[in-house]
């Protein structure tokens, strides 16, 4: 079996991403960082570790937003996730942001995920062509 | 993967990812950036600090992301003339008013950046959120000034009494020692001690308010003798005890204001206060002098309301002017503007250059009509001066938004909104102009909202 043909853009991805196992998270070509309610990262895809430059046992576990991407952490990321979480509503954003990957500006999409009740929320990262 | 062939490339692999996460999760942001701005390497702390800066998504150049708020940076590392060397060290950036609360997270109000010069091509960058630090500071520096007033050696000091209203109530010789003036000053308002345009009547009430709600108020400034020459003086206001019901005869003192002349220390500490406080270019205040003392202004309007009205100019075709006759050219323009701005505000006026050719003018106990007139005045020497320039000066014309606070627009930041959109709009009719807000401005421009 092969993961079904996920894309970084398309519709409802949020329980497409919770189904996927990991083997099959890692085939995709955009990062996925999941992380869980305290934002501990708990799913961190080969594509995002080769781009930041760190294998997935530096991340999992430790809190995203301080620990493993602070770049993220004001209001046009962070911040997305509190209101939504707060407000019990559904977050599914697609944002340009730069990510320092390496410590390289790179020009990148957010994909930002929160739906009331999962488990895991998440934020995609696809290059800008 | 080779890990497991060569445990000593393992090892060196196992080193550089350490030592990358190490960069990733440093507290402070870095850039390297070459003399231009244009950004090498950069880490998280400084996208998290800068992203919300960035116009269209995009950190490629330090001194674009920044022209906004600090339009200096740029100048100061082309100017910056020896080899290496630090170009700046704890900079403060003012990115928003002081007042507003911290309501959303890492949105820092003040950024501190230090520019190191490490060859003709590199420059590192060292950028913090400083916001905490300075309202610590703010404090700090009330404390220090109140002690600096009392055991400062006191070469000569005058002691005025002051009634309820803030007049004269009384002669003494040390008036006439500092201030020359003589007994026609009693009954007078103790503005009589300032230059023409250095306060307003509201400001001297506010001053009384404040001696009266904390034990003490304290302002330095320029300050005028009777012969017409000015001094620095600092001056303290204190309410003095309440010695129950007056006799017959005797005149009411509310107040004590010691008022002393510090011309000589405020030399000393002029240069370094103007490093930190005007635009390198102009000498006009810069952005952070203009929230410190707009949001002093706002204070005061809250404790007891009064007009308060805000000009926010732009130099017209400034990029033409560039391209055409070359930076130095437009660095020229944007002096002759502050100077104009200088010259035709009072003092008590607060001009500042707060982005690139972009200044704000914020006037207190002025109203609209007040307000119109002044920039109106602005506008039409410059562009006289522009139908007969004389010698080395740029011909310009130059756009101006008014607009007054209201309930609406009680914060600086909704007023500064307004005052872009009427200058926008200035602009849209076809510039050298001066438009003044009206609701319909908000309406047709809703994306001037943008942070400034």
């Amino acid at each position: 079996m092969t993961a079904p043909a996920l894309t970084f853009d398309m519709a409802d991805l949020g329980p497409h991403l919770a189904a996927l196992s990991d083997t099959d998270l890692d085939s995709l070509d955009f990062g996925v960082i999941g992380f869980d309610n305290a934002t501990a990262v708990c799913r961190y895809n080969q594509f995002e570790s080769n781009a930041a430059g760190l294998s997935p046992q530096r991340v999992l576990a430790q809190p995203l937003f301080t620990n493993v991407a602070p770049c993220m952490n004001n209001f046009m990321v962070a911040q997305r996730f509190d209101d939504a979480e707060e407000q019990g509503t559904t977050l599914d954003v697609i944002i340009d942001y730069v990510l320092t990957l390496r410590m390289r500006p790179i020009k990148v999409a957010l994909r930002l995920i929160a739906v009331p009740g999962a488990a895991v929320r998440y934020v995609l990262v696809q290059r800008q062509k | 993967m080779s890990n497991d062939l060569d445990p000593e490339r393992a090892g060196i692999a196992a080193e550089h990812e350490a030592l990358m996460q190490f960069m990733y999760l440093s507290p402070v942001g870095l850039v390297q950036a070459d003399m231009t701005g244009n950004i090498a390497m950069i880490n998280p702390i400084s996208a998290q600090l800068l992203m919300p800066l960035a116009p269209q998504a995009c950190l490629n150049n330090l001194f674009d992301v920044l022209a906004d708020v600090a339009p200096e940076l740029r100048h100061m590392c082309t100017s910056f003339a020896a080899d290496s060397g630090m170009i700046c060290e704890g900079r403060q950036i003012v990115l928003h008013q002081g007042s507003h609360a911290r309501i959303q997270r890492g949105t820092p109000e003040v950024l501190s950046i230090s520019l190191l010069k490490l060859d003709a091509a590199r420059l590192m960058a060292v950028i913090s959120d400083v916001t905490e630090q300075v309202r610590r500071e703010r404090q700090l520096k009330q404390a220090d000034a109140w002690l600096n007033a009392i055991l400062t050696n006191i070469t000569d000091y005058a002691v005025v009494s002051l009634d309820r209203d803030g007049h004269v109530s009384a002669w003494n010789d040390t008036i006439g020692r500092v201030t020359r003036f003589g007994a026609e000053v009693v009954g007078q308002p103790y503005s009589v001690f300032f230059p023409e345009g250095g306060t307003t009547d509201a400001r001297q009430v506010d001053c009384l308010r404040e001696a009266l709600a904390n034990g003490w108020n304290l302002e330095e400034g320029p300050r005028l003798r009777a012969d017409g020459s000015q001094f620095w003086g600092s001056a303290m206001i204190s309410p003095l005890p309440d010695n129950g019901a007056l006799h017959e005869g005797e005149t009411d003192s509310t107040y004590c204001m010691i008022l002393r002349d510090i011309s000589d220390k405020h030399a000393e500490g002029a240069t370094a206060h103007s490093a930190t406080f005007s635009d390198a270019l102009t000498g006009v205040s810069n952005r952070r002098a203009f929230f410190d003392a707009a949001s002093k202004e706002l204070g005061r309007r809250r404790q007891s309301p009064r007009a308060t009205s805000l000009v926010v100019f732009d130099a017209d075709h400034l990029k033409d002017i560039n391209q055409r006759l070359g930076a130095a050219a437009g660095d020229q323009v944007l002096r002759q503007l502050a100077a104009r701005l200088r010259a035709t505000f009072r003092d008590v006026d607060v001009v500042a250059r707060m982005g690139g050719n972009q200044f704000a003018v914020l006037l207190p106990s002025t109203d609209l009509a007040g307000a119109l007139i002044v920039a109106e005045r602005v506008r039409a020497q410059i562009a006289a001066q522009a139908a007969a320039p004389d010698g080395s000066d740029i011909p310009f014309t130059v756009s101006a938004g008014v607009a007054e606070m209201d309930d609406d627009a009680n914060e600086l930041t909704a007023l500064m909104a307004r005052a872009d959109q009427a200058m926008r709009r200035a602009k849209q009719q076809g510039r050298n102009q001066v438009a003044n807000w009206t609701p319909a401005d908000h309406f047709q421009m809703p994306d001037l909202l943008a942070p400034l």
